[in-house]
């Protein structure tokens, strides 16, 4: 009875728990956001404003302003996922195209805008913005009735007039006119006859159509009443797409070169630049262009009404390599305020998604906006302290070395006696300042410390561009930029790898990005050292072959190396480094076309110095017709450590965990007849090939978000039938026995696990699941939710397990486990992100630390989000606002008091003697 | 040509026993068997044919010739060699359709096993295979095979136990049985039929405890007053 009460409590005790949240002072204690924009689409450089500001939209659909003196973000507007919220048009007032002063609206009327996007196709949203706060001021929408064709439409923006131009391909092209800020038609659309128009030859610059045909551009100005076919002829015929000119009407590049189809707008002759843009400078319109070569940007203007070089703006730079290729964005000068001479600033986008502020020939400063696209992340240790690194490797000796134990402890005391020698010197030396100099390395800070927590956190983005942050203090120690580098086939995106730890003093960690040429669609493999970001080991190395699958090798025994194994197109294997080939032997790989959802095994074996492979299983789970389609593959994170083997069950009898290292799960999607869709969860033995088990849901689709990690598994997906997000967990047991609880092989596997399955409604849209990892495995382990609104929710194994009892029986409670509830809590105090959303989020990735109770986390979106979590409470830590005064105060006064005590009883023993 | 005709009739081995997976439009597969003698090498010979005539009931009809004496020598090389085993498996459905498989095991297990094999069929929601396996059910006295371990080979038929694993249909959040749980609860309390089997002193501790230190604490105070 009394057990009863005891368990009641223990479970609102262990409910309690769950409410573990952060403390107001520990805000920012431990934890950093990056806030991202993403890759530059139009910017607005404004200097002369009575509050200088630069207004960006991007290609995440993002509309922002920068501050002029640092880049920092001012405000920022998230606008909604593609391809609604895709940026079709960003319009300033004053800054109209051909000079009209625009929005000739009196000031404080609603009808004028400072100003005006223009997003998505269906329906086309049309919203006014105030630019000092970024606040939204009205909106207006239209909805074309042939939504596929208004993929191709455009907007032009001309005298308060929005135009929407809207192509039929090898046809007409309908305009329609809008007033700008009300959404009322001017009238109705117009037609023009064009049947020359394709999609890959026509651009649009300002108000005229241009279109490339053989070696001349036919153009049409699609606002004047006349409609004239203008032809105009070029010399050669253009290689490359025709690029509009912003700011000028009818003016296009053409290979480099600036051509006008406009009559009345003149364009200087002999010009050849990568990059053009318009601005004025001594109230004149100037034509700026920039162009790098061999690392020196150089900058030059000219007046376009005289064509004279403008002398003033002229500026060269070194240009650092890791942004890539510039390409001038926009550009605005300011009078200076004692008269003399201007200070412009140029606006640059690159290839490597930075933006980069030039102003008074250097870089005034830079928004990395590679950070907005995170596709693979890894925490690295950081090195040992110098002092430290020469005594482990000292501790590490040769001691296998020796025959003789006598002689072992003999050179050891030696060794003791000479390492503590040199230390005393290099401190003596370092106090007299006559030292060796620390390195690089060292004086930034990045020292291992004690407790592992501060890591190098190495972060792969889609650009191909690769950071070295730091995790503690969010700084950039160093970038790197792959270009002509992009993803695999089968939407495999590049991949990170670890090859060698910090653990090998004095080895340095390596670092390797595997990816696909973009050229030829070889393999490319690219090795860096991931503490100081410098190429290490040959660098860039270009295969000659596709990589289909790649896998790691154990630790070769004289550099430590984790060996790649690669699985080429022709199901060939190759080892990088080579001279780990033997530890390829017995491998095992697998390969799953995502397409047809096939899956494939193979066993690669390494006889007489050859390697080769052997197809040993296929499975197929495309269904009949092939009709299902893999949307998730979830392995386990192979440096997990399962700490329990079993399941204490309530009548204390042990359930034990069906840990399969080689399980995987995949889910497959397919359209239904009867179900209208159709979701499988397929839980395959990678090595054997065996599918070890199957589930189905109807009516239920993708989103899917998938987390595999012991002996469990759980994916969230929607209902379609309800229209809400579920969750499914599953645990997998071997049962009461163990078959063997050394070695796990998979080839003599118990053939069905128990499985143990339940279902919960999440009141959230699901992004990313992850779980958290610690070390040891000791920790309890906790799903990391990732939400559409972008806050990430701690959520205790305890309430996704699915043994939880419906009916509340005993022997439910006395396993630990909590009543049945069908909707999951989500409270405030899990959300470990607190206020700090992370606008659009992607990912979660999650890394132990040398703490057992210590996760280190970081998400990844259009936002960055590090943090480090303990689903057990820092246990193994003392508290940051543990009192150790009071605790030696007691202590001293307790050692005291008992000593005082000891000799007050002595006395009185001696006087009751005398008594 | 000794061939013998095999009934075996199968249990599965469920977790839970409400969950069996049945498919709504039972259907029948044959499941041609080939194996590959030699390592590495992609010629299959012949090995068996399976005929499952009803996926639901998961009867098959399974024959397998005996190996021939250079089929058998071949098996013994390939498990001195430690190497795989392999088998081709060409599953024709009722339609028409076929789908070729490929599983493998170490060789050494299956002479160990004395060519005794479970084939395990998954099948898909559908009723279409997804992976067929072969493994055998005992666990090896060793990892590799001598050529002690070889000569024990006696058997020169197959034995093949046809398992099928049907695909199960996935939970859904009971809210239905939460709130009937709730409803039953709440019902219970207005009646006032909550069962109190507690203990008495699990139940009235509360007042016991104050009474019991009440008396100690003037059994003491009377002590000194006695005194």
């Amino acid at each position: 009875m009394q057990e009863k009460w005891l368990l009641a409590g223990l479970s609102v005790a262990l409910l309690l728990g769950t409410c573990s949240a952060l403390y107001e002072d520990q805000i920012k204690k431990f934890d950093w956001r990056g806030v991202n924009v993403g890759a530059l689409k139009q910017s607005r450089v404004d200097l002369n404003h009575f509050q200088p500001r630069i207004l960006v939209s991007t290609h995440e659909g993002v509309v922002a302003s920068l501050c002029v003196k640092t880049g920092e973000l001012v405000w920022r507007q998230v606008l909604e996922q593609k391809p609604r919220g895709d940026i079709k048009l960003l319009q300033v007032s004053g800054f109209s195209d051909d000079s009209s002063e625009t929005a000739a609206a009196p000031m404080g009327s609603n009808l004028g805008f400072d100003m005006l996007t223009v997003q998505g196709h269906a329906p086309a949203l049309v919203r006014g913005w105030n630019t000092n706060m970024g606040a939204l001021e009205w909106e207006w929408s239209i909805m074309p009735i042939n939504t596929e064709r208004a993929q191709d439409a455009l907007w032009i923006y001309s005298k308060s007039v929005l135009y929407h131009v809207l192509p039929a391909w090898r046809s007409h092209l309908e305009v329609t006119a809008y007033f700008a800020s009300s959404g009322h038609s001017t009238g109705s659309t117009s037609k023009v006859i064009a049947p020359w128009i394709t999609q890959e030859s026509c651009t649009l610059s300002g108000t005229f159509y241009v279109c490339t045909e053989g070696k001349q551009l036919i153009s049409l100005d699609l606002v004047s009443k006349s409609g004239q076919v203008i032809r105009t002829s070029l010399e050669t015929e253009p290689k490359g797409k025709t690029q509009a000119l912003m700011g000028l009407n009818g003016v296009v590049i053409v290979d480099g070169k600036p051509i006008s189809v406009n009559k009345d707008q003149s364009i200087c002759g002999g010009l050849q630049s990568s990059s053009y843009a318009v601005g004025s400078f001594n109230y004149r319109k100037i034509l700026a262009y920039a162009d790098l070569s061999s690392g020196i940007l150089r900058i030059n203007a000219l007046y376009l009404d005289n064509c004279a070089p403008a002398a003033d703006l002229e500026q060269s730079l070194v240009f650092p390599e890791h942004f890539g290729t510039p390409s001038l964005n926009n550009f605005d000068c300011k009078q200076k305020r004692n008269g003399e001479g201007k200070n412009c600033m140029f606006l640059f986008s690159t290839t490597s998604e930075s933006i980069v502020a030039v102003q008074q020939g250097r870089v005034r400063w830079s928004r990395e906006e590679a950070l907005a696209n995170v596709i693979d992340s890894q925490f690295v240790d950081l090195p040992l302290a110098d002092s430290e690194g020469t005594l482990e490797n000292e501790m590490k000796g040769k001691a296998g070395d020796f025959t003789s134990f006598e002689r072992d402890i003999a050179s050891a005391f030696l060794r003791r006696i000479t390492t503590q020698a040199v230390q005393i010197r290099s401190l003596f030396l370092h106090v007299i300042g006559l030292g060796p100099p620390p390195t690089d390395t060292q004086r930034a800070g990045l020292v291992r410390d004690s407790f592992g927590l501060h890591k190098m956190l190495v972060l792969l983005t889609r650009a191909g561009k690769i950071f070295g942050i730091d995790n503690v203090s969010g700084k950039h120690h160093w970038q790197l930029y792959l270009s002509n580098v992009i993803g695999f086939a089968n939407d495999e995106q590049m991949r990170l790898i670890v090859q060698r730890s910090a653990k090998h003093f004095p080895l340095q960690p390596l670092c390797t990005i595997l990816g696909k040429n973009a050229v030829n669609g070889n393999g490319v493999l690219y090795r860096f050292n991931p503490i100081t970001g410098k190429v290490a080991e040959g660098g860039l190395v270009q295969l000659d072959y596709k990589i289909k699958q790649l896998s790691l090798l154990g630790e070769t025994e004289n550099d430590f190396v984790k060996g790649i194994l690669l699985l080429d197109a022709s199901n060939k294997v190759h080892v990088y480094p080579e001279h780990a080939t033997p530890l390829a032997d017995g491998m095992y790989l697998y390969t799953a076309d995502v397409k047809s959802a096939e899956l494939a095994g193979y066993f690669v074996k390494y006889a007489g110095g050859q390697l080769s492979s052997t197809h040993i299983w296929n499975a197929r789970l495309g269904g009949h017709n092939s009709e299902q389609q893999i949307i998730g593959v979830a392995g386990k994170n192979p440096i997990e450590h399962v700490h329990s083997q079993g399941r204490v069950l309530g009548d204390r009898s042990v359930l034990y965990k069906y840990i399969n290292p080689n399980l995987v799960a995949f889910v497959t999607q397919a359209p239904d007849s009867t179900h209208k869709s159709v979701l499988n969860l397929y839980l395959v033995d990678v090595v054997s090939g065996s599918v070890v088990f199957t589930m189905t849901h109807r009516k239920v689709r993708a989103p899917l978000s998938i987390v595999h990690s012991e002996n469990w598994l759980a994916y969230s997906y929607f209902n379609e039938k309800l229209r809400r997000t579920e969750i499914t967990t599953i645990e997998l047991y071997e049962g009461k026995t163990q078959a063997n609880s050394s070695v796990w092989s998979s080839l003599q596997a118990p053939p069905m696990p128990l499985v143990e399955r339940q279902s919960y409604i999440l009141p959230t849209i699901v992004e990313a699941l992850r779980e958290t990892i610690t070390e040891r495995g000791i920790t309890n382990k906790h799903v990391l939710i990732g939400t559409a609104s972008g806050s990430i929710v701690e959520m205790p194994w305890h309430l996704l397990d699915p043994r939880r009892p419906i009916a509340s029986t005993t022997q439910g409670r006395e396993e630990g486990a909590i009543p049945y509830i069908p909707e999951l809590p989500l409270p405030t105090e899990s959300h470990i992100n607190y206020n700090q959303t992370v606008a659009r989020l992607r990912n979660i990735y999650t890394a132990p630390s040398g703490l057992e109770s210590t996760c280190l986390v970081v998400a990844t979106g259009l936002d960055l989000f590090v943090t480090r979590v303990a689903p057990s409470k820092t246990f193994d830590l003392l508290k940051e606002d543990f009192d150790y005064i009071l605790i030696s105060i007691v202590l001293v006064a307790l050692t005291s008091g008992s000593l005082i005590v000891k000799h007050l009883a002595s006395r009185k023993l001696l006087k009751q003697a005398w008594k | 040509m000794y061939s013998k005709a095999k009934f075996v009739l199968i249990f599965l081995l469920g977790v839970v026993a409400s969950c069996w997976g049945f498919l709504e439009h039972d259907s029948w597969i044959t499941v041609e068997l080939q194996h590959s003698l030699a390592a590495n090498s992609e010629s299959f010979s012949f090995r068996g044919n399976v005929t499952i005539p009803s996926l639901n009931s998961g009867l098959a009809n399974v024959e397998q010739p005996a190996l021939s004496i250079v089929d058998l020598d071949l098996l013994k090389k390939l498990a001195l060699g430690n190497e795989f085993y392999r088998l081709k498996a060409t599953v024709v459905y009722s339609n028409g359709a076929k789908a070729q498989f490929i599983t493998s095991n170490k060789a050494c297990r299956l002479l160990q096993a004395q060519l005794n094999d479970v084939l395990w069929v998954s099948l898909d929601p559908s009723g279409y295979v997804t992976g067929i396996t072969v493994s055998q059910d005992t666990a090896p006295a060793t990892v590799e095979c001598t050529q002690e371990d070889v000569n024990k080979l006696v058997e020169k038929q197959f034995s093949t136990d046809v398992l099928i694993r049907h695909a199960e249909l996935a939970p859904v959040p009971d809210t239905a049985g939460f709130i009937q749980k709730v409803e039953r609860e709440r019902e219970a309390r207005e009646r006032g039929e909550v069962r109190d089997n507690r203990g008495f002193f699990a139940k009235y501790w509360m007042y016991i405890v104050p009474v019991v230190l009440l008396v100690f604490i003037s059994g003491a105070t009377n002590q000194d007053g006695a005194k």
